[in-house]
C-alpha cells in the first residue's frame, strides 16, 4: 500500500469522526436526562461541555482542510473527506441542541404536558444518528436509506405532539380571574415544549443528513441529499 | 492491418486520401464491441452528472496494438477523443500512454522495432493507410514536448520556419505575431524577436515551441508531458494556454501529474500496467467517481 502516512490520516480522520458522534450522543442523552428527570445538575454538564465539542468541531474542520489541501485527495477519498466534513457540521448542531435541551430543563420547573412522550421521540431520534454514524462507519448505503425512512415517522411524531400542545393552549380557560403570572407561566411552558418538540425534530433531520452524506460518500449517489 | 473486416459498413468516403473525409460520426454502431474498458462514451451524451456533451469525434483509435519487437505497448485499444476539447492520458510509467500519443501523428514510424496494428482515425481516415503522408499528417497534427526543443535560431525564426518549409503564400510576420500572441509570449518577446530562442526561459521556450506548433494552423496539438520540466509559475501559464487552445484546437495530453489532468481535462483516460486503456470518461467522473476499482486504486495511490 502506498501513501501510508496518507492513508493514516484518513483513518484518524474517521476516528475522530466516530469520537465525536459518541461525545455529541452522549451529551444528547444526558440532555434529554436533564429534561425528563428536572436535573439542573445534569444541565449544567451539557450546557458546559458544548465547548469542548465546539473545539473538537474546528479541530476536524482543519484535519479535513488540511487533508484536501496537502493531499489532493481524489475519488473515493475525496467524497469521505467531503462527506465528513458536512457530517462534522451536522454532530457540532446536534450538540447544540443537547444544550438547548439542557437550558429548557433549568427553566421548567414542573411537568406540563405528561401526555407529549417526549422520551419517545428523543430515544427515536437519539437512535437514528446511532445508527446513521454506524452506517458511515461500516459503508453502509442501505442503512442510509433506512434512516431517512424513519424520519416521516419521527416527523408525524412531532406534528402531533405540537398539535396537543397547542390545542391544549386554545382550550385552556383563561379569563379575567387568571392571574398575569400564571398566563406568563402558561405562555413559557407551551412555547419551550413547542420548541422541545421542534429541536428534537431537528436531531431526526440531523441523523438524515448524516445518511444522506454517507450515502453519496460510499456510493457516490445524492439522492438523499434534500 | 488487423480490423479491416469491420470496416466495409462504417468507413467514411475517404479516398482522396485527404483528411477532411467528412466528420465521423459520434454514434458509430461498432461503439458497442468495445466493452473491455469502462466508458460512458455514448453518442447522446449530455449525461446527469452534469458533464457536457462529449462532442463530434475527431480523433479514433480502433482496435489499436503497438508492439516494440516482442513486447506490446498497447493492447487493443479503443478511444474517442472529441474535437476542440482537451483529452487526458494518465498512467504509471510503462502503461503505454506516451506510445499511444505518438501513435496518433505516427512518430512511432521513427522507431525501427514499433509496429502498429489496428487503426487510428484523424477525421474518420486511418492515418495508416498507405496513401497518407506522414509529413503531411505532421502538419496538422502539431506536437509539444516534456522538455523545449527550439531550434538554435531566432525567436521568429523558430515560429517561421513551418511556414517556411511549407512554402505557404502567407504574411509571415502577421503569422508570427498572431502564433506568439495565442502562445501568452507576444508581450514578453515582441522587441526581442531576432534574439536566440536560446536564451528564453524554459517557460518561455516552451510556449515558443506551442507557437511554432500553432504556426502551421494544426487540428490537433499532442502534448508529452509540456509542463514537468517547468516550475509552478511557468507550469501555470502552460495550463491556462491549453484552456484557451482548446477553443480552436483539439488538445491530447499526456501527464504524469493526476492533478494537472483533473485541472485542465475535459476528458480523461486512464492506461493501467500491459498497455491497457482501462477507463475512459468526463474528468471529473473519473475524479470523483471512477467506475474500475483499479483506476480508483491508482488516482488514489494506492495501485501496486
Amino acid at each position: 500500500m502506498a501513501r501510508e502516512s496518507y492513508q493514516e490520516k484518513l483513518e484518524a480522520l474517521r476516528d475522530d469522526v466516530l469520537y465525536m458522534s459518541e461525545l455529541v450522543l452522549e451529551r444528547l442523552r444526558l440532555g434529554v436526562d436533564a429534561l425528563e428527570q428536572k436535573d439542573e445538575e445534569l444541565a449544567w454538564e451539557v450546557i458546559d461541555g458544548d465547548d469542548e465539542i465546539n473545539q473538537l468541531y474546528l479541530d476536524l474542520e482543519s484535519e479535513c482542510v488540511d487533508l484536501l489541501a496537502l493531499q489532493q485527495p481524489v475519488a473515493s477519498d475525496l467524497r469521505f473527506i467531503a462527506a465528513s466534513f458536512k457530517i462534522i457540521t451536522d454532530l457540532e448542531r446536534i450538540g447544540d441542541l443537547a444544550t438547548n435541551l439542557g437550558e429548557y430543563s433549568i427553566e421548567a420547573q414542573r411537568d406540563v404536558y405528561p401526555e407529549v412522550d417526549i422520551q419517545a421521540v428523543a430515544d427515536e431520534t437519539i437512535d437514528m444518528v446511532q445508527a446513521a454514524m454506524e452506517a458511515y462507519e461500516r459503508e453502509d448505503a442501505e442503512a442510509c436509506y433506512t434512516i431517512a425512512d424513519r424520519d416521516d415517522a419521527v416527523d408525524d411524531q412531532c406534528e402531533r405532539a405540537s398539535e396537543t400542545v397547542v390545542r391544549d393552549l386554545i382550550e385552556h380557560e383563561v379569563d379575567a380571574d387568571t392571574d398575569d403570572t400564571e398566563v406568563e407561566q402558561l405562555m413559557a411552558d407551551v412555547s419551550r415544549m413547542l420548541l422541545t418538540i421542534r429541536d428534537l425534530e431537528r436531531v431526526g433531520d440531523h441523523a438524515v443528513n448524516i445518511a444522506a452524506r454517507t450515502l453519496y460518500m460510499v456510493e457516490n449517489d445524492d439522492d438523499l441529499i434534500y | 492491418m488487423t480490423s479491416n473486416e469491420n470496416r466495409a459498413t462504417d468507413e467514411p468516403a475517404a479516398s482522396d486520401g485527404g483528411f477532411a473525409a467528412g466528420e465521423t460520426k459520434a454514434g458509430d454502431p461498432d461503439q458497442t464491441e468495445a466493452p473491455l474498458i469502462e466508458t460512458n462514451v455514448t453518442a447522446d451524451v449530455d449525461d446527469d452528472d452534469g458533464g457536457a456533451s462529449f462532442g463530434t469525434t475527431i480523433i479514433e483509435s480502433r482496435g489499436l496494438d503497438v508492439f516494440y519487437g516482442d513486447d506490446q505497448a498497447l493492447q487493443d485499444v479503443n478511444l474517442e477523443i472529441p474535437e476542440n476539447q482537451v483529452t487526458a492520458i494518465i498512467g504509471p510509467s510503462g502503461c503505454g500512454k506516451s506510445t499511444f500519443l505518438r501513435c496518433i501523428n505516427r512518430m512511432n514510424d521513427l522507431v525501427d522495432v514499433a509496429r502498429v496494428e489496428g487503426e487510428l482515425r484523424l477525421n474518420g481516415k486511418n492515418v495508416y493507410d498507405d496513401d497518407v503522408d506522414p509529413v503531411a499528417l505532421r502538419r496538422k497534427i502539431g506536437m509539444v514536448f516534456q522538455h523545449p526543443n527550439p531550434f538554435p535560431k531566432s525567436i521568429y525564426d523558430n515560429v517561421a520556419y513551418g511556414l517556411e518549409i511549407q512554402d505557404k503564400d502567407v504574411d509571415t510576420d502577421a503569422v508570427v505575431e498572431e502564433s506568439l500572441k495565442r502562445a501568452a509570449l507576444w508581450d514578453e518577446v515582441k522587441d526581442r524577436l531576432d534574439e536566440s530562442a536560446l536564451d528564453l526561459s524554459g517557460g518561455q521556450q516552451q510556449r515558443l515551441c506551442i507557437a511554432r506548433a500553432i504556426a502551421v494552423d494544426p487540428e490537433v496539438i499532442l502534448m508529452d508531458e509540456p509542463a514537468s520540466a517547468l516550475d509552478p509559475i511557468a507550469t501555470s501559464q502552460i495550463e491556462d494556454l491549453i484552456e484557451e487552445l482548446a477553443e480552436e484546437y483539439t488538445v491530447v495530453i499526456v501527464t504524469h501529474n493526476m492533478q494537472q489532468a483533473a485541472r485542465i481535462s475535459d476528458m480523461t483516460a486512464v492506461f493501467l500496467t500491459g498497455g491497457e486503456l482501462v477507463e475512459y470518461d468526463a474528468t471529473d467522473q473519473i475524479f470523483e467517481n471512477p467506475a474500475s476499482q483499479r483506476v480508483e486504486d491508482y488516482i488514489t495511490g494506492k495501485f501496486g
